[in-house]
């Protein structure tokens, strides 16, 4: 059994000019893992990712994929499935050119049928890149990423543009890919896929590593939320109930299960009705707002 | 390699507009300027077949070779290949390959027609390292004109000085020799080029001097590659 991570990232520094992107960030993908690179806008995700899927070179410090450096493309390049965040195909070469044009580049064997079957563009084969839809140059893009089925992927923000159905397939894809061992290594503006998904995130923040960890170990510095609206008139609730502005009810706690049981019985006592009562920890997006809040403090 | 060649090769006969620049426009010139030629002789022969390459390579292939990088790099195609295996000189050259190929094709057709209208050229061989040494060259300063290009419609503007001043260098040297401002001519990018081509129709010069000829044309290679590889970008400003 190797121990060697997929991805070594050590004190990785990016700079343009004047603007510093990324500073001084290091972590590790082991095999087999999913991680997620999130961040605000201008965050530097989208550097960090691209010097470690080797389209950039770092300003200082090291990236290692599969022990190797990334620029060298014909050592890392034939173990690793790229999908850019834009899709970068030729107009004039048809679906099915395209994918046996790229996938012949990356040294990898597979069948284009089969690929394009996977992300259901089938029956597009003919079609050239420049009358498909948005979602569909996406789903080519994926498309040629898990073209044989590569034991490294990287996935730039793979499921903007597509329906809800197309993105239940490549999720259905990746889970398929990470059962026979694929890494993956995604960027998403959705969060409830990263929240789902990811075995670790790094959330990234004005260059640096605002947090890294389980989702569990991003969620749990922050307190679990507890809402429900009362009809009226209703006696004074229990706890530290803040009122929000549409009138419901917010309790903040960092112990869920003792404040909710307080709750239920409280409404038990007093035979109130709890409407559209929800409960639970934090979200994703409650750790990004609570980057945004730190930043207007500044 | 073989595969981006290939593509390209299916890109170029599907798009029309690129078709007619690299095609049609350089051997419907040619037609009328040989037809021109056999009406009135305006210069010997080999300043007409020096005029005909460098109407094909200015023309078609330098042209070309910028339009075509600017449109892969500005649609992220350049992004994308080099998202795979395959290294950065094999990725040019399997871009760059069909439309030297198919240059290289129609000036043999184009020579030919003139050595079969008006009478071949004296040193074949010679004649083949000149027009090779000169494709070289509108590779290297095309690589280099799509480092300060855009897109595929700036190429329209940054392709101008030199595909308009190899053209007027190569008429002006097919002309009026290289007798006055003899190193002048021969040091712009193209006037050795010319006078190589020419020599290798007419004959009569010795192959040795013919040879030195190759110097200021190569020279003009490794200045192109040289400043194409500071200037080259793969992926679009942002």
């Amino acid at each position: 059994m190797s121990s060697t991570p997929v991805i070594d990232v050590e004190r990785l520094n990016l700079a343009y000019g004047d603007f510093h992107a990324v500073k001084d960030l290091s972590f590790q993908v082991r095999r087999g893992e999913f991680y997620a690179l999130l961040g605000t806008n201008g965050a530097g995700k989208t550097s960090t990712l691209e010097a470690v899927e080797g389209h950039r070179l770092p300003t200082s410090g090291t990236v290692r994929v599969f022990g190797q450096n990334p620029r060298d493309r014909r050592a890392v390049r034939p173990r690793t499935g790229i999908m850019l965040q834009e899709s970068g195909f030729s107009p004039d070469l048809t679906v099915r050119e395209s994918v046996r044009l790229i996938g012949s580049l990356t040294r990898r064997t597979d069948k284009v049928e089969r690929v394009l079957d996977i992300v259901g563009l089938t029956r597009k084969a003919g079609t050239k890149v420049s009358q498909l839809s948005g979602g569909e140059k996406r789903r080519l893009d994926f498309a040629t990423a898990v073209y044989g089925a590569p034991e490294l992927i990287f996935l730039d923000e793979p499921t903007t543009g597509l329906d809800i159905q197309a993105r239940d397939d490549l999720w259905d894809a990746v889970d398929k890919l990470r059962e026979d061992g694929s890494t993956i290594v995604l960027t998403t503006h959705y969060l409830e896929e990263a929240q789902q998904r990811a075995d670790r995130i790094g959330l990234m923040h004005e260059g640096v590593f605002h947090k890294e960890g389980s989702v569990v170990e991003l969620t749990r510095t922050l307190p679990a939320t507890i809402r429900f609206s009362l009809p009226v008139p209703a006696p004074e609730p229990p706890l530290q109930a803040v009122r929000e502005s549409d009138g419901t009810f917010l309790i903040e706690t960092p112990d869920l299960q003792k404040d909710l049981h307080a709750l239920l019985r409280w409404a038990q006592d007093h035979a109130v009705e709890l409407r559209e009562l929800a409960a639970g920890p934090t979200r994703l997006d409650d750790v990004f707002r609570s980057i945004g809040s730190d930043q207007t403090t500044f | 390699m073989p595969s981006i060649a290939l593509g390209e090769l299916i890109q170029i006969f599907r798009n029309r507009l690129v078709l007619v620049t690299m095609l049609v426009l350089p051997a419907a010139s040619s037609a009328f300027y040989i037809y021109l030629n056999q009406q009135f002789t305006i210069v010997d022969l080999g300043g007409v077949a020096a005029i005909l390459v460098f109407l094909v390579v200015a023309m078609g292939l330098y042209a070309t070779t910028v339009t075509t990088l600017a449109s892969r790099r500005q649609n992220l195609f350049l992004k994308r290949l080099r998202s795979t295996a395959l290294g950065d000189a094999g990725i040019l050259t399997g871009l760059l390959l069909p439309v030297t190929g198919i240059t290289l094709a129609q000036v043999a057709v184009i020579l030919t027609v003139l050595g079969v209208v008006a009478g071949g050229p004296a040193n074949v061989l010679l004649l083949a390292v000149a027009v090779l040494s000169t494709v070289a060259m509108m590779l290297g300063l095309g690589l280099a004109t799509a480092g300060l290009t855009n897109s595929p419609e700036h190429a329209q503007v940054t392709t101008l000085p030199i595909m308009i001043g190899t053209l007027a260098l190569s008429g002006w040297v097919g002309f009026t020799g290289t007798e006055e401002l003899t190193l002048f001519k021969r040091l712009l990018p193209g006037g050795s080029a010319t006078e190589l081509l020419v020599n290798a129709w007419n004959g009569g010069t010795p192959v040795m001097d013919s040879l030195v000829l190759l110097v200021p044309t190569l020279g003009w290679v490794v200045v192109a590659v040289a400043l194409a590889a500071r200037i080259f970008r793969w992926e679009p400003r942002r």
